[in-house]
């Protein structure tokens, strides 16, 4: 409640906050709010524009604008909070090993700096080289780029908590490893963990968008925020709008998980204070 | 509709911007340049199949015989008549006497057996061998007579020697340039004659001085212009714009989606040829699960809304497909188009329902426990992944799951080889009723071009009786058996007609649309470019 009240001091992050609760509410209630089917066409319609009926008008294969960006938001999210929550929690494990036992820190970091060397649409090409284009093939792809990230600040912030003296207390009072890493070390590495997976959600939207434009990710005909940009780009003289709405969302939903991420780093950071 | 206004001020916009380049290498005058899309890889006419080769060679060189624009019609070309044989195996070819290579040899007998069997030649490497049919000899009998004896009759000969591979080229030339034959150099008989090729720039031509022998389909056999420059701008909004803007006088390559504005361009002229065949269509392999049951086929082809992903895709320059061929074209069977049946998805169900396909819980039908799902392989371009993507929505309705990969054009044609698909999507060009269905029907024929697998004893029988007879009412009634069972058995999915367009700008009189194997402007004769 605290945080919540510190983060709501600033206006920006408020509308933030709106936003993006207002986003991931129309993701999840898609089926039940969207008019109609993603994937039901209507070739008389194709690219009719912005208007009275088709609120953001219709792709170029007839489907309604509104209900494929509900649906793409949606899956886009999806991938996002998969990719970030996988990746996340085996950089955390590893970041939080790394940290306490100093025999595993030298290969464990080794191995993340040489998966830090690629870059994730090199991991893309090559997972949907092996499983083929698709969904799951961005995810991985986005998962194990966040990894070695996600495992460096946590094996940081496990670092700096290793020197305290809770954890000598802790160890005086002959706590197991186990518990001394889930109980006290964990919690402790968390806030560092949070802002970074809200700033990473951004990105890793961004980067999944850019597969999909790529054709690596979600296939015909599903929605997807990436592909139906790519789809769209076609036509951007004859119907601008295929390609700007989706383009639009992406905007809008990586903005508004950098200023969250950026207001809870704030929020989080005691040095700021009150 | 608003979209059409924002292309033309698209292209007016981009055109003093995008085309500065073009501009600066202002053509000498009398020079007509052509526009297109892409570059051959090489112009040597046996060895390229290639629309962008065609157009080349058919300016550089001649053929026997040429097309009139009806499609249908033989005309003389370098040969000025031929007879056949009573048992159809032998044609007797009388050529000109007064045909000059660009170099200034003159062309005799030997040149025309020297190139179709430089042709014909396994080395040689031509994809359309088979196009020449079962050669067994061809002799010079005389400086001016070619006998082509066969070894089976072929009465499409004639019509097959138009093509541009069976063009006739100077031996000495072919052999002193060994493998840049086209590339580096060429010497024909042509209208025009070889000045220069870059590679994916101009591709540059002179009159041939003293050339009056160009078919009898055109006013005047002699070339009007002193020069022609194929030009390749492969973005289409500077191709256009080029086209506006006067830096360019003619091309065919003209987007769907901005016929419409161009026709109402001013100082733009667009020719249209009714008799152009070149189809869209989706094969189905019909030895594969779910696509193997003819019901499931018929299904298909009913739940499939031709006319709508016509208009969708094609912007109206493409034309619903309601028959496996062109009616225009020579041999078509009308009866066969009735055979087809038309877009009906509730007949569709029904059908499918009737054969035993019951619903599955994900919407998808099951029978015998194999899915109505097929993977879709074809190559990746905009107007099929648009259609593809139509045909999906389409199948989905009635229960049948369609999935769709495209695939690069690098790759696609290995990849259409293989087994691994249930249905494929192509466009291909064809001049008669025989030659379309003898390349894809022909048992012989699989896996390529014959990707559907079909293998029929009746089929293999009519196509080799047409192939043979001397007769052509003979030959029509055979192929008209073809196009009636392959019609019935539902092998493909007719999608779409594409039209021919050749616009021009104004300052260019004699533009005509021909489309023989799918070149737009034909030997470029009675051009002429004013001021």
């Amino acid at each position: 409640m605290r945080l919540l009240r510190r983060l709501l001091r600033d206006p920006v992050t408020g509308v933030a906050l709106v936003l993006a609760a207002a986003i991931i509410l129309a993701a999840l209630l898609a089926p039940w709010i969207a008019p109609g089917d993603p994937a039901e066409n209507d070739l008389s319609l194709a690219m009719q524009p912005p208007g009275e009926g088709l609120l953001l008008g219709a792709d170029d294969q007839g489907r309604d604008m509104v209900t494929r960006l509900l649906y793409g938001t949606r899956l886009t999210l999806v991938i996002g909070a998969v990719s970030v929550g996988l990746g996340g929690g085996i950089g955390a494990a590893l970041g939080l090993l790394a940290g306490f036992y100093r025999r595993l820190d030298g290969v464990i970091m080794r191995c993340m700096d040489v998966l830090l060397s690629f870059p994730a649409i090199l991991f893309g090409l090559a997972i949907a080289a092996i499983f083929g284009p698709g969904v799951l093939a961005v995810v991985l792809a986005l998962s194990v780029a966040t990894v070695p990230l996600t495992a460096r600040i946590v094996r940081a912030s496990a670092s700096v908590e290793m020197g305290r003296d809770y954890i000598e207390a802790a160890r005086a009072v002959g706590m197991g490893d186990r518990r001394l890493i889930w109980r006290h070390l964990a919690p402790n590495c968390m806030s560092a963990l949070v802002v970074f997976a809200t700033l990473r959600f951004g990105q890793v939207i961004l980067l999944g968008a850019a597969l999909s434009f790529l054709g690596l990710g979600a296939q015909a005909p599903t929605a997807e925020l990436g592909s139906m940009a790519s789809q769209g780009r076609t036509f951007l003289f004859f119907a601008p709008h295929i390609a700007v709405v989706p383009c639009a969302a992406i905007f809008i939903v990586v903005l508004v998980f950098n200023v969250l991420g950026d207001a809870l780093r704030d929020a989080l950071d005691p040095r700021l204070g009150f | 509709m608003a979209f059409k206004a924002m292309t033309i001020a698209a292209g007016l916009l981009a055109a003093p911007f995008l085309v500065p380049a073009a501009r600066a290498q202002s053509a000498p005058p009398n020079t007509l340049v052509m526009l297109r899309a892409y570059d051959a890889d090489n112009y040597d006419p046996a060895k390229s199949t290639a629309r962008s080769a065609g157009e080349v060679a058919y300016m550089l060189a001649d053929t026997l015989t040429s097309i009139d624009w009806d499609m249908k019609t033989v005309k003389p070309g370098l040969a000025t008549k031929w007879t056949v044989s009573e048992d159809g195996k032998t044609y007797t070819f009388t050529l000109r006497d007064d045909v000059t290579f660009c170099d200034g040899r003159r062309m005799t007998a030997d040149d025309v057996v020297y190139s179709l069997k430089r042709f014909i030649d396994p080395a040689t490497r031509s994809p359309v061998r088979w196009r020449a049919g079962q050669v067994k000899e061809i002799r010079a009998t005389s400086p001016t007579t070619v006998e082509y004896e066969l070894s089976q009759p072929y009465s499409e000969l004639p019509f097959q020697l138009a093509l541009f591979f069976m063009s006739i080229v100077d031996k000495n030339s072919v052999e002193t340039l060994g493998a840049n034959f086209g590339v580096q150099g060429f010497n024909g008989t042509g209208p025009f004659c070889w000045v220069s090729w870059t590679p994916r720039g101009d591709f540059v031509m002179k009159k041939h001085e003293g050339y009056n022998w160009g078919p009898p389909i055109f006013n005047n056999p002699a070339p009007q212009v002193d020069r022609v420059i194929w030009r390749v701008i492969p973005d289409d909004n500077t191709r256009l714009a080029a086209l506006q803007s006067g830096q360019g006088d003619a091309t065919q390559y003209i987007p769907y989606v901005m016929l419409d504005s161009l026709k109402k361009t001013p100082g733009l002229r667009l020719v249209n040829q009714p008799n152009y065949f070149w189809d869209y269509f989706l094969g189905f392999k019909v030895d594969k699960p779910a696509v193997n049951d003819a019901a499931m086929r018929r299904a298909i082809v009913m739940a499939v809304n031709r006319p709508a992903i016509a208009k969708a895709v094609f912007f109206g320059a493409g034309d619903p497909a309601d028959s496996y061929l062109n009616p225009q074209v020579l041999d078509f069977d009308p009866e066969s188009k009735a055979k087809l049946p038309g877009f009906d998805p509730v007949a569709a169900r029904k059908v499918l329902d009737e054969a035993g396909w019951v619903p599955g819980s994900d919407g998808i039908r099951v029978k015998d426990g194999v899915r109505a799902s097929f993977n879709l392989y074809g190559i990746s371009d905009m107007q099929w992944s648009r259609m593809s993507e139509a045909i999906q929505a389409d199948l989905r309705r009635v229960g049948v799951e369609l999935k769709v990969q495209l695939w690069d054009a690098t790759v696609a044609w290995g990849k259409l080889a293989t087994q691994e698909f249930g249905a494929f999507v192509m466009s291909y060009p064809y001049v008669s009723a025989g030659d379309a269905l003898s390349l894809y029907f022909a048992s012989a024929n699989t896996p390529t071009p014959n990707r559907m697998n079909w293998k029929d004893a009746d089929t293999d029988k009519w196509l080799l009786e047409a192939r043979t007879s001397i007769d052509p009412e003979a030959r029509r009634v055979a192929l008209a058996n073809v196009q009636r069972q392959v019609t019935e058995a539902n092998v493909w999915i007719p999608l779409v007609r594409e039209q021919l367009w050749v616009a021009s700008a104004r300052r260019v009189q004699g533009v005509r649309a021909h489309g023989i194997y799918g070149v737009g402007v034909y030997k470029g004769l009675d051009i002429t470019v004013g001021k």
